[in-house]
């Protein structure tokens, strides 16, 4: 209507004859555009289900290629590691991580799909002190439509109540972080071992948002693993420096100004998820990645190889990820109720699974659990992470 | 093909346009509101601990103590009315006066703050407010159980401004609220705290395009603050029967005033 519009404006020096074909050539026009509207329409849906898949090699210092496009929505990548050590591959936009995937050997290949929203986001290659590649994600048809999904005004009570939920174990994060380097200095090693796993509670408890943040993740809460030297490389630092000196090593040497700045860390966290702006998407996604690095790597290999405590985190984890879908499911309900019964029925065959490993005095180490049993637990959690990735779908990015 | 290109990028400006606008409203609001719930929690917090002082004073027949904890304790309650309204039965039984009960002061179902105000002011006495005591700490603290996993409905968080000045306006100006004590001015105190803050939490979100609609309620909430701090008294304030006529008159035109703008404050947020 808008071009008949524009006809009717458009000064006319030869009579109400020149007219006529005129609007016959607008309509062909309008006709031409529905059709390619339909055509481009239908394209883009045949295509969306299966899509193309980017491949990326990453070698000993990039990756290969080292910058990608692609179309906004859910992209498919599959990560090929081609250097000599077993590596994390994450997406980042800014310093927060959108999607990852850890623990992915050398010769091994891992696939990985993200729901992105257009921007430019950079992906890591292989060691954390490697530079960066880059990942521009152009609007789509798909992403348009994601635009308009129902309004939000319903899932704005629960969201608040999640980010409230957030600051009071970002607080209690910070309070126990100030506790376990009090601790250590008063040179009391018995009792920096409990301030260690009590101060691990909280944070994993937020883990599905505090590992967002790559930059103070890489700070504190780094693996010696995805580090060059190790556990002897200047950036081993944060948590699981601390466990080794107190687990491993048994000792408080200079571990003073570790646990100095990793107060400060968990402060500055503190202040980033006050600041964070989540949607349900957001969250669902989040979960979702999280319940997948359980999967795929840390339930596997085990995650804190010096205190052997992984269990109880893996329940804090669990906890709150429960808490954030818990909090969603009342407007879940209307919008996705199969998808969200088949969510917490997963969470709780996950929940159960390490609640059966409870033993009378807690937790056993990790270390006494076997094969078999990680293996079960891992399945259950890839089960409960491909159940909230099917929710996702329906909720899109926003 | 270009008038095509055109129509397809018109069509996309119109639904972002249209949609961006609603949407980025909304998430927004997540930031004010959990703030807001977090500043409720604070203060049931202190509702909680304040009424314990307070009802320990009733028990233990300390008239002088009680007297002087009654209008501090009530304050917290008051910042966070609209929320704590949310709950009629636990309201009814912290806050209802006398003349909302069949028998007035004589109705046995008349419990709470103004039962234990009637039984301190007028016999000035604390006998048979035992039961009444306990009944209060118990409504309090069951209040805070529930509101701490309730997420808080955005409309009245931020409908709670205007509600705040409504009531003040409506039944509370004229000094019917605390009619045996008379510490009416503490409890706006805690009325106007209470709609300052949540003006405060989503004054980002809307600095912008409502740059005079914020002044003028900047300056209602100043001409109320210098009028009320004209009767400051130690920590709180003097009695509402010093509160001279045309004081009386220069809170009653800013509240109303503020209860008219603040009532708009939700469509300007896309909650209507």
């Amino acid at each position: 209507m808008p071009m008949r519009a524009t006809f009717r404006n458009a000064p006319a020096p030869g009579g109400p004859s020149r007219l006529m074909p005129l609007a016959v050539v607008g309509s062909a026009l309008l006709a031409v555009a529905s059709g390619v509207l339909f055509y481009y329409a239908s394209r883009t849906a045949i295509r969306s289900p299966a899509g193309p898949v980017y491949r990326v090699t990453v070698r000993e210092k990039s990756c290969d290629p080292n910058s990608l496009v692609a179309p906004a929505g859910r992209v498919a990548f599959e990560i090929y590691n081609a250097s000599n050590r077993t590596l994390e591959w994450e997406i980042l936009d800014g310093v927060m991580v959108v999607e990852e995937r850890e623990n992915i050997a050398p010769g091994f290949r891992s696939a990985l799909t993200a729901r992105l929203r257009p921007g430019r986001y950079e992906i890591t290659c292989g060691l954390l002190s490697n530079p960066r590649g880059s990942l521009v994600v152009e609007a789509s048809a798909e992403s348009e439509a994601e635009r308009q999904k129902p309004p939000l005004k319903a899932f704005i009570g629960p969201l608040a109540e999640y980010r409230v939920y957030l600051v009071q174990q970002s607080s209690t994060l910070i309070k126990e972080a100030a506790r376990l380097a009090a601790a250590i200095r008063a040179g009391d090693i018995d009792e920096a071992r409990l301030r260690y796993v009590a101060t691990r509670l909280p944070y994993r408890r937020m883990d599905i948002v505090a590992g967002r943040f790559s930059d103070l993740k890489n700070r504190i809460d780094p693996v010696a693993d995805y580090l060059e030297k190790r556990e002897d490389d200047p950036a081993f630092s944060g948590f699981h420096r601390i466990e080794r000196a107190l687990f491993a090593k048994r000792s408080l040497d200079g571990l003073q100004p570790v646990a100095d700045a990793l107060a400060a860390d968990v402060a500055a966290l503190g202040a980033r998820i006050r600041a964070l702006r989540l949607s349900p998407g957001d969250i669902c996604s989040s979960v979702e990645r999280q319940a997948r690095l359980f999967a795929e790597s840390q339930i596997v290999k085990g995650e804190s190889p010096y205190a052997r405590n992984e269990l109880v985190e893996f329940e804090a984890s669990l906890q709150g990820m429960g808490k954030a879908l818990d909090l969603l499911s009342p407007v879940l309900q209307g919008l996705a109720a199969p998808a969200l019964a088949l969510v917490q029925e997963r969470r709780s065959v996950a929940a159960s699974g390490l609640e059966s490993l409870k033993r009378a005095g807690g937790y056993p180490a990790y270390d006494e659990v076997g094969s078999p049993t990680r293996d079960k637990l891992a399945g259950d959690f890839r089960a409960f992470a491909e159940a909230v990735a099917k929710l996702g779908v329906l909720l899109g990015p926003e | 093909m270009k008038s095509m290109r055109f129509l397809t990028a018109l069509a996309a400006a119109l639904i972002s346009a249209g949609l961006a606008r609603a949407e980025t409203v909304t998430l927004d609001l997540v930031g004010p509101i959990s703030d807001y719930k977090i500043y409720v929690s604070e203060k049931l917090d202190k509702l909680v601990e304040d009424t314990k002082a307070f009802t320990g004073a009733v028990k233990a027949g300390d008239v002088a103590r009680a007297k002087a904890l009654f209008a501090p304790t009530r304050q917290s309650y008051e910042a966070i009315e609209p929320i704590a309204e949310l709950f009629s039965d636990l309201d009814s039984a912290i806050d209802s006066r006398a003349d909302d009960h069949e028998k007035a002061e004589a109705d046995p179902s008349f419990t709470g703050f103004h039962r234990i105000e009637f039984g301190l002011w007028t016999k000035n006495s604390t006998d048979g407010l035992n039961s009444f005591a306990d009944k209060l700490l118990n409504d309090v603290t069951e209040l805070r159980k529930r509101i701490v996993d309730l997420p808080l409905p955005p409309e009245k968080v931020v409908g709670g401004a205007a509600a705040l000045m409504e009531e003040v306006a409506a039944t509370k100006i004229s000094g019917e609220e605390d009619r045996y004590s008379h510490t009416d001015l503490w409890d706006f105190r805690g009325n106007f705290d209470g709609a300052y803050k949540i003006v405060e939490l989503v004054r980002p979100l809307i600095a912008q395009k409502e740059e005079d609609f914020l002044k003028g309620v900047d300056d209602n909430f100043n001409r109320i603050n210098a009028t009320l701090s004209k009767y400051k008294e130690g920590e709180g304030y003097v009695s509402y029967e010093k509160l001279s006529e045309a004081d009386r008159k220069v809170l009653a035109a800013a509240v109303n005033k503020l209860a008219e703008d603040l009532s708009t404050l939700r469509a300007k947020l896309g909650l209507d």
